[in-house]
């Protein structure tokens, strides 16, 4: 059994952002010290979202209704160009990260009124708080994007868009969060944590066995198991799977300057087309009508990506919650305990990092983050009832 | 979707050809699927062009080639219908379609293709076993088996100094027939160990009921000796060495266990270690498998009718674990009846009146299963590829080391999947088929852990190349009067589409804002 | 790395990087591209090492070739057609590509 003083349930991208922001000092002196972190994981052969991540670092688009959510995007966007220097001088793992602009293209006039509508009601509602987008009708756009196909009208561009591997983020801290010290536990799911009487947490596997860890603070940030584990502690992760199948082509010559809400070109010269949803619970299968509309949609956008090869396709399972904003909370009966939902995780995976790690440190979630807390559903519940 | 035939057989090898005989026999309608544009399988390949074009070489290549004529012909003559030079880039079983659980869509001539039934029998045959050691990715490094195929389909042979490394049957055999082709390898490098308590446990059953194929064995190893073929034995080291230019092979360095490196000038080195069950296609479609450590392979979980863990797909023949091509043929007939079984009543009740050929291809598997273990246990997989160096190319699409791997192991890295994540490995055109077991095991090695608990890939379609273009043109069962995608609607709903939230705001499989999830919006 | 036992009986002629090849009927074409004495069929895509067929039953790519103007097809799965057009493939990446490259901020790798 493994004694730490910050137990993180979940290696995926939140999981392993909590845990590489917990084991360091924060850029500013934020927060300092030395704690032991313990990121617990499952194996191999789970659901694994982490791995199913298109990669895109976005803004536009975010947040109606919520005003926090965008500010909160365009906070971690401009967080990530620190961030990913960091990691890549501690840890030699380059992610990739473009903070170039992006564009969310569309495929007919009425995606595109409705992308632009969109924009307009977020800048009303941010007021001062509001960022740069652009409308671009299709003659501009093909100065930036000059592949575009015929039939698209145009899209919106937002110079606070970007993109990243999310896979080597994963693997970035990862790397620094050992590097720093923590330590990583695969292949040791927690199924049940019980708040001990004196205060602290202990964390079970496989029922009737010895517990795996035991912690005076936990994080929960497993995904779709974060409803069953934070549940006794009166934490609320009201989340459920929204299937994502994306399609990667072989390695290409042609360029593609920026990342779009259809299709990026990776840092290793592929391109990833996307994107889908579906509602199959927990099915992992790609269906192939699903990828045969992603690659029809992708190729309108671009044509060229007709003759490139699929090299291979897969599917993940988003993390969603009821209106899709992240759900952030802290246990009332224990305040140790902690649960981390949302299924941007790539996006927020700076501010995760930099601030969230703190709040768990300061052993408070900031007034001003209340918002993210479940709570907000059950008002809205109220009104549904109506 | 309707179904296209009753049973869909995937591969016309020897395992394939003898199912399809056996379910054509019993009234059903059959669609026989093979990539090659002739049937035979590998280890028939081309036998009926062979016979006519340049019957010379049947002799040559030997007796047990030559048979496969007698049961491709019956294959031909049996009513199945057979789409050959198809490949299949996905394979889906669906159980709600109660018409067509099993879909297949195919490659043919550069036109998509789906075909549709209720049963499949996967005979897709075996591969070589992956070999990684430094330089094998220089050109004029081959399988043995890819030189045998060369040799059944062109009738090409080595020029040069030709060296042969690794170990097995098929590396003798084709040494055997290199021989009487007039091309004399230049040395043997022969990985195969001191013989094992295994070996020796396994032998007197093997000696007892499979005597004709040992002796057969051991008359091609006289044989080589007899000609003086130069074998080094117990060799543990392996190297390719290039040219100046970095563009082939130049030379071969080896070294045997206790010795010293040596080097040979070599314009064609071939290496064998075996041959492992082709388990690409039963994966992607989601049948079970289990880590096999007598055949240090992947192999599928089936039952006593061959029938794997999901149930319209059984597996025949080598696809199903390494049993050679007289066990092929009895296990496509034994999964034939299988499926027969199943179908429905009346041809069930054929199928129950062959029950006592059935217990006849059980029992004659019997012998060719001791045979099995002995050569199992006699030529198991060499150590020599099992620790590749630091710098060895593990995973070759994507250029990833052994010491690539191992670092993520340490990082914590506990399955193939998360490697793959990391490093690549296994992301390439070849999905990991030339790397999974190499990979796995680097893993399963540096934790301790057994192959079972690290697991194997997720294998997705495409498992054969399509294009963007070609997968956007697919016309499907459910699409409406235009065509056009379900997806679409589907997104929207799921990721809010009242108020303007339409699928461009929300695109991203990563990052988006919408107002109704699942539940609320139904 | 490979001879013919005996010179084609049916000769089909391909072209291969505008060169002609005698090949036979029947045969695949990576085996007539062998045969031939070609040995670089493409590149890996890091280090630009040059590649050629491996396994010849379709598991390695490595003899993915531009035929008949079709982008990405295994030349051990194809036969030989007469007329037929053979290329190499487009070299993919790295190095010279990534100079097209958008954005201010170019990874330094």
């Amino acid at each position: 059994m493994k004694d730490c003083d910050i137990a993180v349930v979940g290696g995926g991208l939140l999981g392993s952002a909590f845990a590489y922001g917990l084991t360091g000092s924060q850029p500013g002196g934020q927060c300092n010290g030395d704690r032991r972190v313990l990121l617990l994981d499952e194996g191999d052969d789970a659901i694994r979202t982490a791995r199913g991540n298109f990669g895109l670092v976005w803004v536009q688009g975010k947040g109606r209704g919520m005003p926090a959510y965008a500010r909160w995007s365009l906070q971690s966007s401009r967080e990530w160009v620190a961030f990913a220097a960091d990691l890549r001088e501690e840890t030699g793992v380059d992610t990739g990260h473009h903070r170039c602009g992006g564009f969310n293209l569309a495929l007919d006039e009425a995606e595109l009124a409705a992308n632009v509508a969109l924009l307009e009601t977020l800048r009303s509602e941010a007021g001062e708080a509001g960022y740069e987008f652009e409308v671009m009708p299709r003659q501009r756009l093909l100065q930036f994007l000059p592949q575009i196909g015929p039939r698209v009208p145009g899209a919106t561009y937002c110079p606070h868009d970007g993109h990243v591997n999310p896979l080597q983020l994963l693997r970035a801290l990862q790397a620094g969060f050992q590097r720093r010290g923590g330590e990583y536990a695969p292949r040791r799911a927690v199924r049940r944590i019980a708040a001990l009487p004196g205060g602290g947490f202990e964390l079970f596997g496989a029922a009737g066995a010895a517990p795996l860890a035991r912690a005076e603070k936990v994080v929960i940030a497993a995904g779709h198991g974060s409803p069953a584990l934070g549940a006794p502690l009166g934490l609320r992760a009201p989340v459920v799977p929204v299937q994502g199948q994306v399609l990667v082509t072989e390695r290409s010559a042609t360029p593609l300057r920026y990342p779009t809400n259809y299709v990026r070109r990776t840092d290793e010269g592929t391109f990833m087309l996307g994107p889908s949803a579906r509602d199959v619970g927990f099915d992992l299968d790609t269906e192939t009508a699903t990828l045969r509309d992603i690659a029809r949609q992708c190729s309108r956008a671009f044509p060229f990506l007709r003759s490139l090869r699929v090299q291979r396709s897969w599917a993940a399972l988003r993390i969603m919650t009821p209106d899709g904003f992240p759900v952030y909370e802290q246990s009332a009966s224990h305040p140790g305990a902690f649960s981390f939902a949302c299924h941007s995780g790539v996006t927020l995976a700076a501010v995760h990092a930099r601030r969230v790690a703190c709040w768990v440190l300061d052993g408070r979630i900031p007034t001003n983050y209340h918002c993210f807390g479940a709570e907000r559903f059950d008002v809205q519940a109220t009104h549904a009832a109506h | 979707m309707n179904p296209s035939a009753e049973v869909i057989v995937i591969g016309a090898g020897p395992a394939g050809m003898a199912a399809a005989i056996e379910l054509t026999g019993l009234g059903i309608t059959v669609q026989v699927v093979d990539e090659q544009p002739a049937p035979g399988g590998q280890v028939y390949r081309a036998v009926e062009r062979v016979h006519d074009e340049r019957a010379e070489d049947l002799a040559l290549l030997g007796e047990q080639y030559a048979d496969g004529l007698e049961l491709v012909r019956r294959f031909r003559n049996c009513g199945a219908e057979l789409r050959a030079g198809s490949a299949v880039w996905e394979l889906a079983v669906d159980e709600s379609r109660s018409a067509a659980p099993v879909a297949l869509h195919c490659l043919r001539e550069g036109r998509v293709e789906q075909l549709g039934a209720r049963h499949a029998i996967l005979a897709c045959g075996a591969m070589e076993r992956p070999t990684p050691f430094p330089g094998w990715t220089l050109p004029g490094v081959m399988g043995v088996g890819a030189a045998q195929t060369l040799l059944k389909d062109a009738a090409l042979l080595p020029a040069g100094n030709v060296v042969l490394a690794g170990s097995g049957p098929l590396l003798y055999l084709f040494a055997w027939q290199l021989l009487r082709a007039g091309v004399r390898p230049a040395r043997v490098l022969d990985t195969t160990p001191w013989p094992s308590r295994n070996v020796l446990s396994a032998l007197p059953a093997a000696l007892l009921r499979a005597a004709p194929e040992l002796l057969r064995g051991w008359r091609w190893l006289r044989e080589l000796h007899r000609a003086g073929l130069p074998f080094e034995r117990r060799v543990d080291g392996l190297r390719a060495l290039p040219d100046a230019a970095d563009a082939r092979l130049a030379q071969v360095e080896f070294r045997r266990a206790g010795g010293a490196w040596q080097r040979l000038d070599a314009e064609l080195l071939l290496v064998h270690d075996g041959v492992i069950p082709n388990t690409w296609l039963g994966m992607s479609a989601g049948c079970a498998h289990h880590w096999d450590a007598a055949q240090q392979c992947w192999a599928p979980r089936l039952d006593a009718d061959l029938c794997s863990s999901r149930a319209p797909l059984s597996i025949a023949g080598d696809a199903g674990g390494i049993g050679g091509s007289d066990a092929a043929r009895l296990r496509g007939r034994i999964a034939a009846l299988g499926v027969a079984r199943r179908i429905g009543p009346a041809v069930a009740a054929r199928a129950a009146a062959r029950a006592g050929e059935l217990a006849g291809w059980r029992a004659e598997l019997q012998p060719l299963a001791a045979l099995r273990r002995f050569l199992d246990a006699h030529y198991p997989a060499a150590g020599l590829f099992r620790r590749p160096s630091d710098e060895t190319i593990v995973c070759r699409c994507e250029e990833v080391s052994a010491g690539e791997i191992r670092r993520c192991a340490a990082l914590g890295v506990v399955g193939p999947n998360q490697g793959k994540a990391f490093t690549r490995c296994g992301m390439g055109p070849c999905m990991g088929r030339e790397c999974g077991t190499s990979v796995g095991r680097l893993i399963a090695d540096h934790h301790g852990l057994a192959m079972d608990e690290v697991g194997h890939y997720r294998i997705r379609p495409p498992l054969r190349p399509i294009t963007v273009g070609q997968l956007a043109d697919l016309q499907l069962d459910g699409d409406d009067a235009e065509g056009a995608s379900r997806g679409a609607t589907t997104f929207a709903r799921l990721l809010g589409d009242d108020g303007g939230d339409g699928g461009g705001a929300d695109a991203s499989a990563g990052d988006a804002g919408p107002r109704d999830g699942p539940g609320r919006s139904a | 790395m490979y001879k013919r036992r005996t010179p084609p009986t049916e000769p089909v002629r391909i072209l291969f990087e505008g060169r002609e090849i005698i090949a036979a009927r029947g045969e695949s074409l990576a085996a007539a591209l062998l045969a031939a004495g070609v040995e670089r069929f493409g590149e890996s895509p890091l280090s630009g090492s040059p590649r050629a067929p491996f396994c010849m039953i379709g598991n390695c790519y490595e003899c993915l070739l531009e035929i008949d103007g079709e982008a990405a097809r295994q030349a051990c799965l194809t036969r030989v057609r007469e007329g037929m057009l053979v290329q190499r493939r487009a070299r993919g990446l790295a190095g010279a590509d990534r100079a097209a490259e958008g954005g201010d901020d170019e990874p330094q790798r």
